[in-house]
């Protein structure tokens, strides 16, 4: 399981987080590219091989999205991988250029993550509706929002989780936004405006989900030698971490998510970490639904089940609080192409672990940090661990 | 608060494309049989797992634990109870629902699994977890072997069938 080779993170890249941008996917991606690769010092020559994540094709329209953006992401005539794994794919893809690595067959990645959901048209809801098995789900007429609702209002059910709880999510990460560059929704709301906003599924109201967006993000993966000619700061891989539950979502209790604490506990004992909550300074639990933060935060095993809506409530997940949570803004504040929204979280723990977050910086010198995202239909998890 | 305005994308200058593709799936060897159960008996079928002591609905040709064939069909019970639910308001394209939609998940007594299916003859407000439920069925002249050869799944009316195994 462990690997001989580590592996540090050198850059990073994002760009702006927006419903409709006029870039294309590859012009997305190259600007992202471009810019982890100006933060290392280094240049597509330097590069050994690429590793792009994107998810479902349909959302940029182009069948064979990963060969569209190879350009943008810095690919030509270098070794290329796309990896996908639904909305788990923005920190998987880092894990996937770890092993590139960690394997010893390549120096340095470049990790490059895209998505245009405003090329679907009138809205990309109707790309959602095509995830699901064809014959027992789709003739049902699911839709991705829907099945989120039933998969709130069980956790919401089994611990007697009150709206006004998870609000505060939504508010936390929304005002968090407000001190990154890159946000599409930043908002100064409250837990009223959250209750009061127009219930679509219940129990999902309006300000509680994450908008569509464009965006990329990107980040320079070096081994330890190139590292520690590169740069003075690294930021190490130290864990990573990935699985999937049962395919038939009937056959899970949706109340906790399983392939999360799968995931967690693989990058936890690569990395070492026995004590999640003491050991890990801040974290970035995917956020697409202001529940899943909380939902999230007990799979990464960052407290008890059905403790985190207590710690959101105590202030323990702001900014200043003892275990910050989305400093970055999140989905919910930042933006959700999803993708390189998985990737921007990663960038933020890379960004708070040199000190380079600017206005979002936690305090306390923050040493460990871990990434998540959630993907595929509700039930793969990919964990990241980065360590100063 | 400064939400972002929702912008028309066909405001920045572009191509409008389109990407028709039709489909046939096969049910496959265990959809087959189920489907054919449903539309002729109304019936409800599942696959069960000797080794790891499961029913498997809906039913399948392998079981994703030990990964052994499954050959063992059986008739389940057609009612279950609302592991969670949800109320839609909106239409997949955000517009209003003239009549909100009730979407259940209805674990099957006594096996491992059920369906994500609508809920009928019941007012939203009366909903519960854990709510024991029937599903409903198509005349047998209309059933035509699919999921929406059940209507939708209601309260259950009588007590529940003792424990099929
Ligand atoms: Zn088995």
């Amino acid at each position: 399981m462990f690997a001989k080779r580590r592996v540090a993170v050198v850059g990073a890249g994002l760009t702006l987080f927006r419903r409709n941008l006029k870039e294309t996917g590859r012009e997305l991606a190259f600007e992202a590219s471009k810019m982890a690769l100006d933060s290392a010092g280094l240049t597509r020559k330097d590069i050994d091989c690429v590793t792009l994540g994107t998810a479902p094709d349909a959302f940029d329209g182009i069948h064979m999205k990963g060969e569209n953006l190879s350009d943008g992401a810095g690919a030509y005539r270098k070794p290329y991988t796309r990896v996908f794994v639904g909305g788990g794919t923005g920190v998987f893809a880092p894990n996937a250029g770890w092993w590139h690595v960690a394997s010893g067959l390549f120096d340095t990645c470049l990790v490059v993550a895209e998505e245009k959901m405003s090329s679907c048209f009138p809205h990309p809801q109707y790309a959602f509706t095509t995830i699901f098995d064809p014959i027992m789900s789709r003739p049902i007429g699911m839709n991705l929002v829907w099945i989120f609702a039933i998969e709130m209002h069980r956790y919401m059910h089994v611990h007697g989780i009150k709206k006004e709880q998870i609000a505060l999510v939504s508010v936390k990460n929304k005002g968090n936004a407000m001190d990154h560059p890159c946000a599409q929704l930043p908002a100064k709301i409250t837990v009223e405006d959250v209750l009061n906003s127009e219930t679509l599924v219940h129990p999902v109201q309006r300000l509680d989900i994450s908008p569509t967006s464009d965006g990329a993000a990107a980040l320079v993966l070096a081994s330890e030698k190139v590292a520690k000619e590169i740069t003075d700061d690294p930021v190490w891989i130290d864990g990573v971490g990935w699985g999937i539950d049962s395919t038939y979502w009937t056959n899970r209790d949706l109340y906790y998510p399983k392939y999360v604490e799968c995931a967690a506990r693989m990058a936890y004992k690569m990395a070492g970490i026995k004590n999640p909550p003491k050991e890990i300074d801040v974290a970035e639990p995917y956020d697409p639904f202001d529940y899943k933060e909380l939902h999230h935060m007990e799979g990464l095993l960052l407290c008890k089940k059905g403790e985190a809506p207590k710690l959101t409530e105590e202030g323990v997940t702001q900014r200043d609080g003892d275990l910050p949570i989305n400093p970055s803004g999140g989905l919910l504040g930042v933006g959700n192409p999803i993708a390189a929204a998985g990737l921007m979280k990663v960038c933020e723990i890379f960004w708070q672990l040199r000190g380079e977050a600017g206005k979002r910086q936690v305090p306390g010198d923050p040493r460990t940090g871990v990434a998540q995202a959630w993907g595929d239909l509700m039930q793969y998890g990919s964990v990241i661990v980065l360590r100063s | 608060m400064s939400l972002e305005k929702i912008g028309d994308p066909r405001d920045l200058t572009h191509w409008m494309g389109h990407m028709e593709t039709d489909y046939s799936y096969t049910y496959g060897i265990a959809g087959e049989k189920f489907f054919k159960e449903l539309k002729e008996n109304a019936k409800i079928m599942g696959t069960r797992c000797k080794n790891c002591n499961l029913i498997y609905v809906p039913p399948r040709l392998f079981c994703e634990r030990c990964f052994e064939k499954l050959d063992t069909w059986e008739t389940v019970s057609k009612r279950g109870s609302v592991h969670t639910y949800t109320i839609a308001n909106i239409d997949i394209d955000g517009s209003k629902l003239k009549k909100p939609i009730i979407w259940a998940m209805i674990k099957i007594d006594n096996v491992h699994g059920g369906f994500v299916h609508k809920l009928g003859e019941v007012d939203s407000k009366d909903v519960e977890i854990g709510m024991h439920v029937e599903a409903v069925f198509k005349s047998r002249k209309e059933r035509e072997g699919s999921m929406l050869d059940i209507k939708y799944f209601r309260p259950a009316k009588q007590k529940l069938e003792k424990a099929l195994r």
